[in-house]
């Protein structure tokens, strides 16, 4: 039965383990936020403020873009003062809201959009990788799938 | 005295083995095994369901002693000498290194094409496992029909069965029928029918056995089931429980599969079964690897209840079925419904002459459940659908080489109204184990709840069910060490229902005709020393709706086995090849083809004394790490290991012989 337990300790010991590391930082600008963070069957929860880091994530080997939604903080805050939908904040626009705006036409729900990062990463095994998002390597990402299911 | 016991039994069994050898040659052909009809000329004393011949137990002087013949076997699985099928023994399936029992059943016939995408399948959205057989099946569609122990097994509102509620610890066997059956079997079973037996004991006694495996992404299984039988009482139960962390973030899940059943004779010829399986898999739709949404997690529960009674006489045989299967399906998003089919099944078998058998059957079924949103509360509007049909199969054999077989019903829908399904097929047994065969069968599915009413991702009230007409014809050569099957098959469907588009812009129509045909062939090399070789391929055309149907696909199994003594040792290489695999229609968004290895060893240590079997193995999956996808960005795992040991404890009572 000896080498039943090697067996059992090798199958333990899983290929899965040794599957790449990949750690994700936002270094875009201090108004930026990501989230929904995912590389290659990895996803990150939670927001990510600018300068933080995701937990290590251990991701399939092979390649992909860093995907995420993007969040600026200082161009919602823009639009919203010149909608005049939050008084008194950001008085971008002179200090007064633009009176032309029609209430129920603006919408001051925060926008997250997809991006990806403009450049391919290869990972295998064994691996670890830190991709730092910044702002001249992001574009925007149309691959997100509908939100429909079923 | 021995010697005239030994002649005397000879000249009783020689006829029957000669005879039943005659059967399992042709049978053989096409999958099969040795039919009921044939090899079971009278049920006995002593014999369950007019079971098949033969054995004998005779000692003493033959003057003075009674012979007493004891009856062993089943009756066929396969009820048409003319399909073309491939039998699957369940043995094969519990060895199998394949994640499931549909990509187990794939891997031994070409023309079964089962996706994956990692240790389960899932259900809704990014769920995988639709069965695919010559080209008809998959998901959404639900064209192959799972029959499991004479019940229709099927979720009510998609219709469609769930690929992680099958697993083998109970299977006897396993018959995939090619071409649908209608004739036989109903709605749904249009491109094929996937009929599933489950074990019990052949004498007093019982059999407990446990399997227990460990490995990659701290994946867990284990199974324990029993079988006893004592007196007039058969039992079988069994329970399944695997839990994984998958291979990638949202690939996790658990799966519960609880088996009972029962069987009592009143008499040698009058038996009644009770059997339930419950089911419960927890998971979620990892999403595409770019873009994961590990949090789209499923809960599903159901539970299949049936009772069967049976009653045999000597050219008669009485089966009636009643059974209810249900379940409770919750989505991330809010999605709940609670589903039922229910139904019974009565037919009747009865064998006027030798050459002659007639079946005849009526069925009833019910499809229905009700839909909601848990989180915005609305509540989908649904009908229920009822069927009730006839049906009747004529089997004849003019020449002993030669069986013709006509099938038809007549399948009154509350929805579509009388629908008219037919067969006819003949096979000839030419010379020593080869034979052809050939079929044509015409085939229904009536559209599900979820096509007709519900909007995932849209709905169209004014379906219409598919119909398909498929035609097959083979040769086949089966011997104790080789065989050798091709056949070629052409369907042409009518109005199958296909979803176009994505949300809110989707549609689900009715298509035009379509043609699909195909050439599927099998080589066999059993037991040549401690080897055992099978290859088999199949090549399609399926037309304009490529999606998820591949082209051409081929699997291999290499068999290496030796027993030394109570020992064995032994262990398979197997592969399979995908070409030809397209994420849409007319061959748009094509994906690489998928390659992939498995190695299975295993050692087995059996005590005869203590009637106790030890057996370690390990499963090395994706042998060559090959990086590869049935489906766009769900990468499957890559080399990945599980290790496990199986325990057997047979008891035997000792009034019988060891």
């Amino acid at each position: 039965m000896r080498w039943l337990g090697v067996v059992l300790g090798f199958a333990a010991a899983g290929c899965d383990l040794a599957y790449p590391e990949v750690v994700v930082t936002n270094q875009t600008a201090e108004t930026i936020q990501l989230r929904q963070l995912s590389f290659n069957g990895c996803y990150w929860e939670g927001v990510l403020a600018f300068g933080e880091s995701t937990s290590p994530g251990r991701c399939l080997p092979g390649e992909d873009r860093v995907h995420f939604q993007k969040f600026d903080a200082a161009a919602y805050c823009q639009e919203q003062a010149e909608d005049g939908t939050i008084d008194g904040l950001c008085p971008c626009n002179g200090g007064t809201a633009d009176p032309e705006i029609l209430e129920g036409l603006t919408n001051a729900e925060p926008m997250w959009f997809n991006y990806q990062t403009v450049a391919s990463e290869v990972v295998d095994y064994g691996e670890f990788h830190l991709f730092e998002i910044t702002l001249t390597g992001l574009e925007q990402d149309f691959s997100a799938p509908s939100p429909y299911g079923h | 005295m021995k010697t005239v016991a030994a002649c005397f039994l000879a000249t009783l069994l020689i006829p029957l083995v000669a005879r039943a050898q005659d059967d399992i040659d042709e049978a053989a052909s096409d999958g099969g095994e040795a039919p009921l009809a044939a090899a079971a000329p009278q049920a006995p004393e002593g014999s369950d369901d007019g079971m098949p011949e033969v054995d004998a137990g005779a000692t003493g002087d033959a003057s003075a002693a009674p012979i007493e013949i004891v009856v062993v076997g089943k009756p066929s699985i396969s009820r048409d000498r003319a399909q073309d099928a491939t039998l699957v023994e369940g043995q094969r399936l519990r060895d199998s290194p394949r994640a499931s029992t549909f990509e187990a059943l794939s891997q031994e016939s070409a023309d079964v094409y089962v996706p994956g995408r990692g240790a389960m399948h899932g259900v809704a959205s990014g769920g995988t496992g639709g069965i695919r057989i010559r080209g008809l099946g998959g998901s959404p569609n639900s064209q192959v029909l799972v029959v499991e122990d004479g019940v229709p097994d099927y979720q009510g509102i998609f219709g469609h069965p769930i690929p992680d509620a099958y697993v083998p610890f109970l299977i006897d066997d396993v018959l995939i029928v090619k071409g649908g059956d209608s004739s036989l079997y109903g709605t749904n079973a249009m491109g094929g029918v996937v009929v599933i037996r489950s074990r019990w004991r052949d004498e007093d006694g019982y059999e407990l056995s446990s399997d227990s495996a460990y490995g990659s992404y701290a994946t867990v299984r284990e199974t324990v089931s029993g079988l006893g039988r004592a007196g007039p009482w058969d039992l079988a139960a069994g329970f399944h429980t695997m839990s994984t962390d998958g291979h990638r973030d949202g690939a996790d899940g658990d799966q519960m599969v609880g088996v009972t059943a029962a069987r009592y004779r009143f008499a040698p010829n009058l038996g009644l079964t009770i059997r339930n399986k419950v089911v419960h898999l927890e998971g979620a739709d990892p999403g595409p690897a770019m873009h994961p949404n590990p949090d789209h997690w499923y809960d599903v529960w159901r539970d299949t209840a049936s009772l069967q009674l049976g009653w045999t006489r000597e050219r008669l045989r009485l089966t009636m079925t009643p059974y209810l299967n249900v379940g409770v399906h919750e989505l991330y998003d809010g999605f709940h419904s609670k589903d039922y089919v229910g139904g019974g099944i009565a037919d009747v078998e009865l064998r006027p002459s030798s050459t002659t058998e007639l079946l005849l059957g009526t069925a009833w079924q019910h499809v229905g459940g009700e839909v909601n949103n848990r989180i915005t509360g609305e509540r989908s509007s649904v009908s229920g659908m009822t069927d009730v049909s006839a049906y009747g199969q004529l089997s004849v054999r003019p020449v002993r080489q030669v069986s013709l077989v006509l099938g038809a019903r007549e399948l009154l829908s509350s929805r579509y109204g009388a629908v008219f399904l037919y067969k006819g097929g003949a096979r000839w047994s030419f010379y020593r184990g080869f034979a052809v065969h050939t079929r044509v069968t015409r085939n229904f599915r009536q559209p599900t709840i979820r096509e007709l009413y519900l909007p995932y991702p849209t709905a169209n009230p004014d379906l219409r069910p598919e119909q398909a007409l498929n035609w097959d014809v083979g040769v086949g050569h089966a011997s104790e060490h080789l065989e050798v099957s091709c056949s070629g098959y052409r369907t042409e469907a009518d109005d199958l229902i296909r979803y176009f588009g994505v949300w809110p812009s989707a549609e689900v129509v009715n298509i035009d005709h379509i043609l699909i045909w195909g050439v599927e062939g099998r080589v066999g090399l059993k037991e040549l020393g401690p080897a055992s070789l099978f290859v088999t391929g199949n090549w399609q055309d399926v037309g304009r709706y490529t999606r998820q149907n591949p082209d051409a696909k081929l699997n291999f199994t290499l068999e290496l086995g030796q027993e030394l003594g109570s020992d064995f040792i032994g262990g398979s290489v197997s592969g399979e090849w995908v070409h030809g695999l397209f994420m849409g229609d007319y061959s748009r968004q094509p994906i690489e083809d998928v390659f992939v290895m498995d190695l299975t060893l295993r050692y087995r240590h059996q005590s005869f004394e203590r009637r106790v079997s030890l057996e370690p193995y390990v499963l090395l999956r994706n042998l060559l790490d090959r990086r590869y996808a049935y489906v766009e960005d769900y990468p499957m795992p890559g080399f990945n290991v599980l290790a496990g040991l199986r325990i057997g404890i047979q008891h035997v009572p000792p009034s019988l012989p060891p």
